[in-house]
């Protein structure tokens, strides 16, 4: 069972192969060299303020691409996490009459349970988790139509509970907003979770082998449905912030981070095929790709500039993450 | 057989990165001759065969075909050149007919019939999907095409491993057709006895390169495995096992009665008792497959029952076989193992599997089980950090440690030595009775019949879905195989 | 020559004709009979079923048949081209903005242009993506960002238009279904048809279903894929042109390119193609276009709220699917 590895170039081999080791040194070399560049051109970058702006918008974009991550590494990928996120956040507003923590409580649970549908769906039927995700987001979007039509259980006062306003949109000090408290205690777990317990082994193994899983007694689509509800969830908390920071609810507020959530787990060196990476690199990838967005609107580059950029840049990280690692898909 | 080599290469070399595959080979292959290539796991075989036939690319090193120089691309290139080269994974697309491969490859479909004819062959249809054919008959169809190109070189690459003992026979058929017409032979093969008997030449290779070449009558398994392995090695002597006691009261761990399942298993009945090892023999296709899935709780019986440790077992799913403490190590390393993952990884995945385990892991447990694994086993852990990078016998010693570190009680092994080098065989081997030794129950399916003598108690043979005999485990090779075959059916002596 | 050796290894008797013909093209036929029950369901839904109707059917799904194809062929090369959106809408914008106030002569002449450009850039993508060694939803993911960037250079916004009489040569009149059915059906038999008898057609099966064993049998993988996405860039761009000559302007919304990417990719699905490639063809996934488009206006007709209307879809794709993937579960275990 030998896997063909491309034969590196035999130039400056000690430096690829910290390269290939060390993603992370690279993104960070790369996350900082941006931030000076948009800083040069927009000195406000370097302020409390400047700062507080980016981490803002990168937390919701860090806490998708975690969930974009964890589905990579069972092989698969979530297009359902926008629409998620989005309901989530209609239904604490909806139900912030009932208190702060009801409402949370209530949008994480709707998080858990299209993320437990995702799951039954590649898990147990077996069906493509592009496919079944991207239904996902129809019936998703679907819900909200039919709850803000006329009469519809989401039309009725929609206010975004305080307790959101703050941990979305509040500052902790400096130029730390509160949602990177969220945002941190959340990579915490992540980042231990993925490595240090039972359940992130199996993560990893079963998106490397599942037929080997299932000869050690594995349960795949156990995994696979534990996988899918935790992205749900994550993807039910970068809603409920993102509704708070922006103080309200829309039916396309969160769309604009699919792609990148997908961008940033690739930039961060995991695998779309499964059983290797992990979310140290997506949130670099997160942070790269936040500030590579300051950086397009700074240079005042129109929209279709920044999209163009955006799209050459995250194909240079990929085909450099590729190069030197040496680890090609074919 | 003229004395003018046709294939002369000299000096290959491939690395792979910093892991040097082959580091210079010499390999001369003359003009209707049959010449064996040997060498243990590692030694450099498998590459030396893809860069000849154009799979990759070499490094360094000439070949040269009748005096010509050689660059191939690909195989399909090598069909101008004289080489055709049939693998042990046909080179036929799954999805598509017998009669689409063929046009992709450029081939008549008469001629191919012809071939096929000539070798005896019967059954394949043109306009069936190759999904749908069995492995054994789709490599004889690649034979089949690679003769249709009269190569003037034809390499065989271990495509007797798995094949029944009929149709290899027409494999060895055709190669001797081949030397008659004045073409050669490349034949790669783990299998001694078949190098001996229809090899005239032989070249060994050991740690990347060419050791010995010889001609495999003089000298025979003695001399080729001294060349493998490189020192001088003690005769094989059939261990000197000191009689188990398999007391007869004992309750047996395992009890299978009337088993039938998929479509090539039709009644097994069998016991296993704690502390022995039951080699089971049979031909390829017999229903062993189908019999070991179902014992590890993969598959589900059609009708019978499964008996462990006296309580009947009903397994959807192989955790319900775990639980019972059935350990299965396939022969496939492909499907046992997590080649991204590290060593630790892949031995500690059993004990993640439940859900209940699924909290924070203790490092210093695992470290104490996984450690006691790897030492016991002898595990190479230089390359530690991601499976794939192991050798296959690594590899396949690493599949059975992880049930070591995870305990169990019966030991399902499917022809655990397939394609390994003979050190790690031997190590194996010894690991197998020592694990019997200690009361664990063994069933053991092997395609080498030797290794019953050398490690079973007794021997099972499986012939067409049943158990047609059980012999004693120093039957011999000639009685196994010809109860394999179906023959001598009353032939039944209890062990 | 002696006698071959007796076989006593058999072969396990051929599939049937019907069992052949069950196992290619079932799933096929059973989307070709839910479309007639369906056509049949809005028939005597309609008052007045009659050319308006069948004209808004066919030119209706024109562009999402062709996105189907568009994404079948890289499918069934062992891919995917997350960039078929993007590439139609950027077809379609390219041409909207040349095509304003031309003439009929000049818009074929930029449709032509146009095909044969998106044509070649999915070529020049697919040519990345064996290049690099990337996975391609990494690489089409990211040119969809880019080739929706470009569409937004060329028009700043919605605009552009076309010549009418070109409108009405791709797409019919109001009630005239005929146009838009021919064009489809050219399409498929004179661009697919060949190329899937091809032995380049063979070679893309073959890449899709093995690649080691395509590699080993002599094809050179990299340009069976390189082809794959030509021809996917091909029914990209023509789809472009229906959607201009259809809607009579260009629209560079990124919300457009990924709804018809999302459609592109639940047609194939519906159309019996297997992700992992190699299996299937394209008359299913243009079928399924066709299913597609009718949902909604049948459960509308049916008097639906439309927002439930959208939420049925969904659930309708969903549940299609999970049937296919229990098929196929129970496929593979026998």
């Amino acid at each position: 069972m030998s896997t063909a590895v491309t034969t590196s170039l035999p130039r400056t081999r000690r430096l690829r192969g910290t390269l290939a080791d060390r993603p992370v040194l690279v993104l960070s070399a790369v996350f900082v060299l941006f931030y000076l560049v948009t800083g040069i051109l927009d000195p406000s970058l370097f302020s409390t303020g400047g700062l507080r702006s980016v981490l803002l918008l990168a937390c919701p974009l860090a806490l998708f691409a975690a969930g974009q991550t964890i589905a990579f590494l069972t092989g698969g990928i979530d297009l359902s996490v926008t629409m998620t996120a989005n309901v989530a956040a209609y239904v604490a507003a909806t139900q912030s009459g009932a208190g702060p923590l009801q409402a949370i409580t209530l949008a994480l649970v709707v998080g858990a349970a299209a993320g437990l549908l995702n799951g039954v769906g590649v898990g147990v039927f077996r069906v493509h988790p592009l496919i079944m995700t991207i239904g996902m987001s129809s019936v998703l979007l679907g819900i909200v139509s039919v709850g803000l039509a006329s009469g519809g259980f989401l039309t009725g006062p929609a206010v975004v509970p305080p307790l959101l306003t703050t941990l979305g949109g509040g500052t902790l000090v400096g130029p730390v907003p509160m949602n990177v408290v969220v945002w941190a205690g959340a990579s915490v777990v992540l980042l231990l979770g993925l490595v240090r317990t039972g359940l992130g082994r199996t993560i990893y193994a079963v998106g490397d082998n599942p037929t080997a899983c299932r000869l050690s007694g594995v349960k795949v689509w156990q995994v696979l449905i534990a996988t899918y509800v935790i992205v749900g969830i994550l993807a039910a908390v970068a809603g409920l912030l993102i509704s708070g920071s922006s103080g309200s609810v829309g039916p396309s507020q969160t769309n604009s981070f699919l792609l990148p959530s997908i961008a940033a787990a690739v930039i961060g060196g995991t695998s779309i095929l499964g059983g290797s990476g992990g979310y140290a690199g997506t949130i670099l990838g997160a942070l790269v790709l936040t500030v590579l967005n300051r950086l397009l609107l700074t240079l005042g580059a129109g929209q279709a500039v920044q999209q163009i950029v955006y799209g050459a840049i995250v194909l240079t990280l990929a085909w450099v993450y590729v190069a030197v690692s040496g680890q090609r898909t074919d | 057989m003229s004395t003018d080599a046709l294939l002369a290469a000299r000096g290959v070399a491939k690395a792979y990165g910093s892991v040097v595959a082959l580091r210079s080979a010499d390999l001369t292959v003359g003009a209707g001759e049959a010449h064996a290539l040997l060498g243990a796991n590692g030694a450099g075989k498998s590459t030396f065969v893809k860069a000849l036939t154009g799979v990759i690319r070499r490094d360094r090193g000439t070949i040269t075909m009748a005096g010509e120089p050689v660059e191939l691309r690909s195989p399909a290139e090598g069909y101008e050149r004289g080489i055709a080269a049939v693998f042990q994974d046909p080179a036929l697309i799954p999805d598509l007919t017998v009669r689409h491969n063929l046009r992709l490859t450029g081939t008549d479909p008469g001629a191919v019939r012809q071939e096929l004819a000539g070798l005896g062959i019967e059954g394949i249809e043109i306009d069936e999907r190759v999904a749908d054919i069995p492995l054994p008959f789709l490599r004889m169809l690649d034979l089949a095409r690679a003769l249709v190109h009269r190569p003037r070189l034809l390499v065989l690459d271990e495509i007797t491993a798995a094949l029944p003992a009929d149709l290899a026979e027409k494999v060895f058929t055709a190669m001797a057709r081949q030397t008659r017409t004045g073409g050669s032979v490349l034949f790669i093969s783990h299998r001694l006895e078949e190098v001996i008997e229809h090899c005239d030449m032989c070249t060994v290779f050991r740690d990347g390169h060419d050791v010995a070449r010889f001609a495999p009558q003089e000298g025979r398994e003695a001399r080729i495995v001294q060349s493998m392995l490189g020192d001088r090695v003690e005769a094989e002597v059939a261990a000197e096992r000191s009689r188990r006691n398999v007391a007869d009261g004992v309750t047996p761990r395992l009890e299978v009665e009337g088993l039938s399942a998929g479509d090539l298993l039709r009644d097994v009945s069998l016991t296993v008792r704690p502390g022995e090892v039951v080699g089971l023999v049979a031909l390829e296709g017999q229903g062993q497959d189908a019999l070991f899935e179902t014992l590890a709780g993969d598959r589900r019986p059609r009708a019978g029952s499964i008996r462990v440790e006296g309580r009947p077992l009903t397994a959807r799913h192989p955790a319900a076989a775990i639980r019972r403490g059935i350990a299965l190590v396939p022969a496939d390393r492909t499907l046992a193992l997590l080649p991204k993952r590290s060593i630790r990884e892949n031995i500690a995945l059993p004990s993640r599997a439940r859900p209940a385990r699924w909290g924070p892991i203790s490092r210093r447990r695992e470290d104490r089980s996984v450690n006691r694994a790897v030492e016991r086993l002898s595990i190479d852990t230089r390359a530690a950090a991601q499976a794939r990078r192991l050798s296959g016998g690594n590899q396949q010693k690493l599949t059975i440690g992880r049930w070591l570190a995870e305990g169990f009680r019966t030991l399902l092994l499917f022809d655990p030595t397939r394609g390994i080098d003979i050190g790690t065989k031997r190590q194996i081997y010894d690991l197998v009775r020592e694990i019997a030794d200690s009361g664990a129950a063994v069933l053991m399916y092997t395609s080498e019949l030797r290794e019953i003598e050398l490690v079973c108690d007794r021997a099972l043979v499986l012939h067409r879905g049943e158990i047609v005999a059980e012999l004693p485990a120093d039957a011999g090779e000639e009685a196994l195989l010809n109860a394999a075959h179906g023959l001598h059916r009353d032939e039944v002596t209890t062990g | 020559m002696t006698t071959p050796t007796p076989q006593l290894t058999t072969m396990p008797a051929p599939t049937s004709r019907a069992a052949r013909f069950r196992q290619q093209h079932g799933w096929v036929v059973g989307v070709a009979v839910l479309l007639a029950a369906m056509i049949l369901v809005r028939y005597l839904q309609v008052e007045r079923f009659g050319g308006f109707e069948l004209r808004a059917l066919t030119a209706g799904t024109l562009m999402l048949a062709l996105l189907a194809m568009a994404q079948g062929v890289v499918v069934l090369s062992g891919g995917i081209n997350l960039a078929v959106g993007a590439l139609m809408v950027l077809a379609n914008c390219f041409s909207a903005w040349l095509m304003e106030d031309a003439s009929v002569a000049t818009c074929l002449v930029i449709a032509l242009a146009t095909v044969v450009g998106t044509a070649v850039v999915s070529g020049l993508m697919g040519w990345l993506v064996t290049v690099s060694g990337m996975p391609d939803i990494v690489v089409t993911l990211a040119l969809h960002f880019v080739f929706v960037g470009v569409a937004l250079l060329i028009l700043g916004g919605p605009g552009g238009g076309t010549n009418p009489d070109f409108s009405r040569m791709v797409v019919g009149g109001y009630s005239d279904p005929l146009p838009s059915l021919l064009w489809l059906v050219a399409v498929f038999l004179l661009v697919w048809v060949p190329f899937r008898r091809s032995r380049a057609g063979i070679a893309t099966y073959a890449v899709g279903s093995d690649r080691q064993a395509a590699f080993l049998a002599g094809i050179v993988v990299a340009r069976a894929r390189v082809q794959a996405y030509v021809l996917s860039g091909v029914f990209a761009g023509l789809a472009g042109i229906a959607t201009t000559a259809s809607l009579g302007s260009g629209s560079p919304q990124e919300s457009i390119a990924l709804g018809a990417l999302l459609g592109s990719v639940a047609a194939v699905v519906l159309g019996g193609v297997a992700l992992a490639g190699g299996r299937g063809g394209l008359l299913g996934p243009v079928l399924a276009a066709f299913v597609l488009t009718l949902i909604p206006a049948i459960l509308l007709s049916a008097g639906a709220n439309p927002n439930v209307a959208v939420l049925l879809e969904g659930l309708i794709i969903i549940g299609v699917v999970m049937l296919g993937g229990l098929l196929e579960l129970r496929r593979r275990k026998q």
